[in-house]
């Protein structure tokens, strides 16, 4: 069973595990229904690392963005579905500098889209890398967060300067730091991606920055409802 | 007629309370408690302290800092440093800006036993030997009674007193994002907030007070207060940061600002300061006694708390603000002894309302009077720009209220470059040559009325919001029609007239008890420039920052020199502006700690931990000599998950490698692994570790634990600068998890596991083979830093504690024990394998490290080669080789040196990088730096100095334990 970077410290805020795809994933905390509901309000903290996560690095990006996507526009900082996906639980691409991509899949979906990617053709030299199992993922959700992460992170958080679909890298809590806008359904949420070593590092400063919310961990369960309003 | 409530009932013990009235603050429903001194006072909610205090008939709060003298309310705009209290463990809060809250303790500062008998105000009768920069001159001789001097300096110097116990508070910060800043909500910073949101800028307005409108607040009329809150509702979505204190310009329009615990760091498209202006106090004997206040901060008493400082009352003024007050006192039924204005007899013609009160026109005041608070004021009249000291007449009142004038508040605005220009005309300081992006607006840029500063924000506001892009901008006509306006004010600053006789009592700084004579002396002794005066005598050094004295100690050195205040200069003005915690610059605790995913199980079992950089790794579980026996005799697993790995793919990923390390690598075939040494341009070591070549074009790497950060940049450098043709390049360090199971039982252990065969012919020292280690797929590397058969195993770090925990039980029936960095530390120093960083240092090259065998000189241009190249063929000055020492009583520290006697004397010739007592050997053993010509002789017995006392030790060349390496190749 796979176990998340995060998982002694959900372990440790009274959470109930599910197991999916080979991971141990934490599904609730408190109650799914309490923690939207919070998250509505406030501010919840999720541990998102189950999902899967690539870095191609590509010479020929154009010929590679063409097999891609459609149109095969993907400026630098923003982000896109990739076709076939649907819902929140689909498979995203962002571009994060001319020649790097990143993806970001549901747990376990990883596999399949490297070797997708590794059979496209013609764009030079290509390197896929797994970084599933290197990276943390936490999510930050709810009305407050762009302010709780103002606390952490010199970015402008506001919807004219980073909208929904839209990455930067950044510095987090003097971190380097994958930040990734997509909201929840109604809510701004935010991915934070950064090294797995840090993962508990960063959650806890976060939880301590959102002390004034009452941050608390919202479970999958919890998630797939906000996705719902 | 209105009907009394309640809130019209004044409590007692608030013997300067007035009743309700509109634009006050407070609210009268809600009383609190709190105590100030060990006595317990009443305030409504919403009153400051000072204001409450006040109230209740205090006038004294605090103590001067060098001559103790009693000090009262002097600006009650957070200004000065008068009002300077201890709340609970808090030191040095400005009670005029603190809101009381029920319960709280409130201490005077600067005073012992009592505020009112302060045993240090005996300093005030030694003043003539404690003149200006006395701490440069005194207590230097005779030295051995320094420590009793500076054990007093340390009691009686400082304000407030820091609880060491006291718990942290909790700091944090935050980003705020705008395109336009405006820095002051008064009249003309609303305006400049509106205007620039109307051109759909994105606004953000701080302002240090509890509400914005500034001046308006306590202006006495609330209509265009009213107006002004207006104009900021319709405007939206402007963001307001009340309570908010700007400290500091950086560049890029980089705003730091503070509200309590948290700072702000704000960044902004462009920025306007809305700043105000300083009141300027009057310099006259005793002008520092309580009862002595600036126009300004009675107003705001009045009429935001209903207070008043005082129960009969002088006015001495320079302009008609002072008249205004005047006004207002009366009013609230103050008795108003006079009023004493500098300008001639036409001045003061517009107010109403004194026609019963004594006024003197053209006349000053020359001293205060009165032990612990005025109880009269001496006034002389002028005769032309001098006063006639034989005319005093002295007029008994309980409060002085002095309006000399204004300074604009443009230090944030010199900081950003602003350049200051002083208009004679006026006695006032404009400022000229802003750079891109900053404007003016208001009293900072030398507009008074209402209207003219409310016109002057709506041109910055516009100008600031066409600067970030949104807008035409105003015109220039409109710029010059409110310029020609400012010019028809009159001028509101108070000449100074200089005082008669000499006065030490006439103070210029208050937070540095500075006065007139000492700025006098210090310009007599040679400190004429003004960066000079500001140092030797600290003037404008204190909290206020220059707020209250840098306009009166610039026209007094000028005056003083014959010099214009244009000729005399001005100070350099610096972040914070004001006063901030060190808690509010530290913000909330981020330090970044690393933990590999077996992190949790180490602490479970007791681990003792260790930082090594930003990792936090198992130094022992208890007993590192058992950990190091139980490798050697059966086997031990430990997690080293922290080294740094790399991944490289592509075809000319050979020819990167071979540039970068002095090892050769385009002959390594797939699925070995080698050994590399990577140096600087200038042939130092900065890294070691293995690279295995694991398919035809991709390559995994591994660097030290602390390395591999750098080495990824060091790579990602070269590659951008032309050697990466062929190359991608991927940190994947915290992708696995690793872990060295070692020692002679290692195979059997990982062999209950894998299915792979893992036989010595099937999986060789120096090779790499993927395998399925407890059911996770995973990367076995035939390696190791112990000297003993070794397997490190890589895995997905999601798999570790599995892979981990399925290795720890499967061990078991073989002894396995995991160890930790201490035992590992030995284990490799038996092997006299170095440590990057311990062993080496910024001077150390593979060469003299004795690592010549890792470095193929003839191979084509790689890093350090050059310089290698010159130590090959001229010899090396240094060597690193080992040491031996019999027994175990003395082990040598790391650092110690090495000695030789040279000529009668001893010499340092080396020094000792690491040692360690073995328990394998049962000798100690170490690695040491000595001249290539005494390393090379082996057993030859060299000297460590150690406390005082020398060391013996043999040198010793090639490991210390299995020299063949049989062991680890087995």
């Amino acid at each position: 069973m796979r176990l998340s970077p995060l998982h002694d410290r959900t372990r440790a805020l009274g959470a109930r595990f599910a197991e999916a795809v080979g991971w141990r994933i934490p599904d609730a905390y408190e109650g799914a229904e309490e923690e939207a509901t919070r998250a509505r309000g406030g501010i919840a903290l999720a541990d998102d690392s189950a999902k899967g996560r690539l870095l191609l690095q590509s010479d020929g990006m154009a010929q590679l963005l063409a097999q891609l996507l459609d149109p095969a526009e993907l400026p630098p900082g923003a982000g896109q579905r990739l076709a076939g996906a649907a819902g929140d639980g689909g498979s995203w691409v962002y571009r994060l500098r001319p020649d790097i991509l990143f993806f970001s899949t549901p747990p376990g979906a990883e596999a399949d889209l490297a070797t997708r990617l590794q059979a496209l053709t013609g764009a030079g030299l290509t390197a896929v890398t797994d970084v599933t199992d290197g990276r943390a993922e936490i999510r930050v959700v709810g009305p407050s967060s762009p302010v709780l992460l103002s606390k952490v992170c010199g970015l402008d958080f506001s919807d004219e300067a980073f909208s929904d679909g839209e990455a930067a890298q950044t510095s987090v809590a003097k971190t380097n730091m994958l930040v990734l806008r997509r909201d929840l359904g109604s809510l701004p949420a935010y991915s934070l991606i950064g090294r797995r070593s840090l993962g508990d590092y960063v959650w806890q400063v976060l939880a301590e920055a959102g002390t004034e919310w009452e941050a608390r961990p919202i479970g999958r369960a919890g998630l797939d409802l906000l996705s719902r309003d | 007629m209105r009907v009394p409530t309640m809130s019209d009932v004044i409590p007692q013990g608030m013997s300067h309370r007035l009743a309700a009235r509109d634009g006050e603050v407070v609210d009268r429903e809600a009383m609190l408690r709190f105590s100030f001194g060990g006595r317990l006072y009443t305030a409504f909610r919403g009153d400051t302290i000072a204001a409450a205090l006040t109230a209740a008939g205090v006038s004294t709060f605090s103590r001067s800092f060098k001559y103790h003298r009693p000090r009262g309310l002097l600006c009650c705009s957070g200004h000065c440093p008068n009002c300077l209290v201890q709340i609970g463990d808090e030191p040095n809060v400005r009670a005029c800006q603190r809101r009381v809250e029920e319960g709280m303790t409130v201490s005077p500062q600067n005073a012992w036993p009592s505020l009112e008998r302060d045993a240090l105000s005996l300093s005030g009768l030694l003043a003539r030997f404690m003149p200006v920069g006395f701490y440069y001159k005194t207590f230097m001789r005779p030295r051995r009674l320094w420590p009793l001097f500076e054990a007093f300096l340390r009691r009686a110097a400082g304000l407030g007193r820091v609880d060491e116990r006291s718990p942290h508070g909790a700091f944090d910060k935050q980003y705020l994002h705008a395109d336009v800043a405006v820095v002051g909500g008064g009249p003309a910073g609303l305006q400049a907030a509106r205007r620039a949101a109307a051109a759909g800028a994105r606004v953000l307005l701080c302002d240090e007070n509890q509400e914005v409108g500034g001046h308006l607040r306590f202006g006495g009329d609330p209509t265009p207060l009213a107006g002004a809150r207006a104009l900021l509702e319709e405007a939206g979505d402007i963001q307001v940061y009340t309570d908010t204190a700007v400290t500091g310009w950086y560049r890029d329009h980089w705003l730091a600002a503070v509200r309590g615990n948290r700072l702000f760091k704000i960044r902004a498209g462009a920025v306007v300061f809305a700043t105000g202006a300083y009141e300027r106090p009057l310099v006259f004997d005793n002008n520092d006694l309580p009862g002595v206040m600036l126009a300004g901060g009675v107003a705001r008493l009045l009429q935001l708390y209903g207070v008043v400082p005082g129960k009969r009352a002088v006015v001495a003024t320079a302009n008609d603000d002072g008249w205004q007050v005047a006004e207002a006192l009366v009013a609230a039924g103050v008795e108003l002894a006079a009023v004493v204005d500098e300008r001639g007899v036409e001045s003061g013609t517009a107010a109403t309302g004194l026609d019963h009160v004594p006024q003197y026109h053209g006349h000053v005041v020359a001293a205060a009077v009165g032990s612990g608070r005025v109880r009269s004021v001496e006034i002389v009249p002028l005769a032309g720009d001098r006063v006639d000291p034989g005319q005093r007449q002295t007029l008994p009142c309980d409060l002085l209220v002095t309006s000399g004038g204004w300074t604009a508040a443009a230090d944030l605005a010199y900081m950003a470059g602003g350049k200051s220009r002083h208009d004679e005309a006026t006695g006032e300081t404009r400022l000229d040559d802003l750079p891109d992006g900053i404007f003016l607006a208001g009293r900072v840029n030398g507009r008074y009325s209402a209207d003219v500063e409310a016109e002057d924000g709506r041109l910055a506001g516009a100008a600031a919001a066409a600067h970030a892009g949104y807008g035409e901008g105003p015109s220039s006509t409109a710029a010059s029609q409110v310029e020609t306006r400012a010019q028809q004010q009159p001028r509101r600053t108070s000449d100074c007239p200089p005082a008669s006789g000499k006065s030490a009592k006439r103070f210029v700084c208050y937070c540095e008890d500075v006065t007139e004579v000492d700025v006098t002396t210090a310009i007599a002794e040679g400190f004429d420039s003004v960066e000079l005066l500001k140092r030797y005598s600290t003037i404008s050094m204190g909290p206020c920052q220059g707020k209250m004295c840098a306009a009166n100690a610039l026209g007094l050195c000028a005056r003083t020199q014959g010099q214009t205040v244009a000729e005399t200069g001005r100070t350099t003005s610096r972040p914070p502006v004001t006063p901030l915690t060190l808690g509010a610059l530290a913000g909330q605790v981020m330090e970044p700690v690393q933990v590999t995913p077996l992190h949790q199980w180490h602490l479970d079992r007791g681990a003792a931990m260790m930082v090594a950089g930003l990792w936090l790794r198992p130094e022992h579980y208890g007993d590192p000599t058992a950990e190091v026996l139980a490798v050697r005799q059966r086997v031990g697993l430990i997690d080293v998950s922290t080294l740094g790995k790399i991944k490289l793919t592509g075809p000319g990923v050979p020819a990167l490698l071979d540039r970068l390390y002095v090892n050769g690598w385009r002959k390594l075939g797939i699925g070995r692994v080698r050994y590399g040494v990577m140096c600087n341009d200038e042939g130092v070591i900065l890294d070691d570790g293995v690279c295995a070549r694991v398919r035809e074009e991709e390559w995994y790497m591994s660097t030290t634990s602390s390395g591999a950060g750098s080495v990824h940049q060091w790579m990602e450098w070269w590659i951008q600068s032309g050697w990466g043709e062929g190359v991608q390049l991927s940190d994947v360090t915290d992708q696995h998890a690793a872990f060295n199971l070692t020692g002679p039982r290692a195979r059997d252990v990982l062999q209950k596991l894998t299915e792979r065969d893992l036989a010595n012919d099937k999986l060789p020292y120096m090779r790499t083979r993927t395998a399925t280690v407890a059911g996770a797929p995973s990367r076995l590397l035939r390696i190791g830093f112990t000297g003993e058969l070794s397997f490190e195993i890589h895995t997905p770090a999601s798999y570790g504690l599995q892979v981990w925990e399925a290795l720890m039980e499967a061990g078991g029936e073989f002894g396995l024990v995991p160890f930790g960095v201490e035992a590992q530390r030995v284990l490799r120093l038996e092997k006299a394998h170095i440590i990057v960083g311990q062993d080496t240092d910024a001077m150390s090259d593979p060469l003299s490290a004795d690592m010549d065998w890792a470095v193929k000189l003839d191979k084509a241009d790689f890093l350090g080669q050059r310089e290698l190249l010159r130590i090959h063929e001229k010899g090396r000055r240094q060597r690193l080789v080992g040491f031996t020492r019999e027994g175990g009583d003395v082990v040598p520290e790391e650092g110690l040196q090495i000695v030789e006697r040279r000529e009668e004397r001893f010499e340092a010739v080396g020094w000792v990088t690491s040692c360690r007592f073995s328990p394998v050997l049962q000798k100690v053993i170490g690695l040491c730096w000595l001249p290539d010509e005494v390393a090379g002789r082996q057993g030859e017995t060299i000297r460590i100095h150690r406390n005082g006392r020398l060391v013996e030790a043999q040198i010793h060349h090639g490991p210390f334990y299995d020299p063949d390496g049989s062991r680890l190749k087995t």
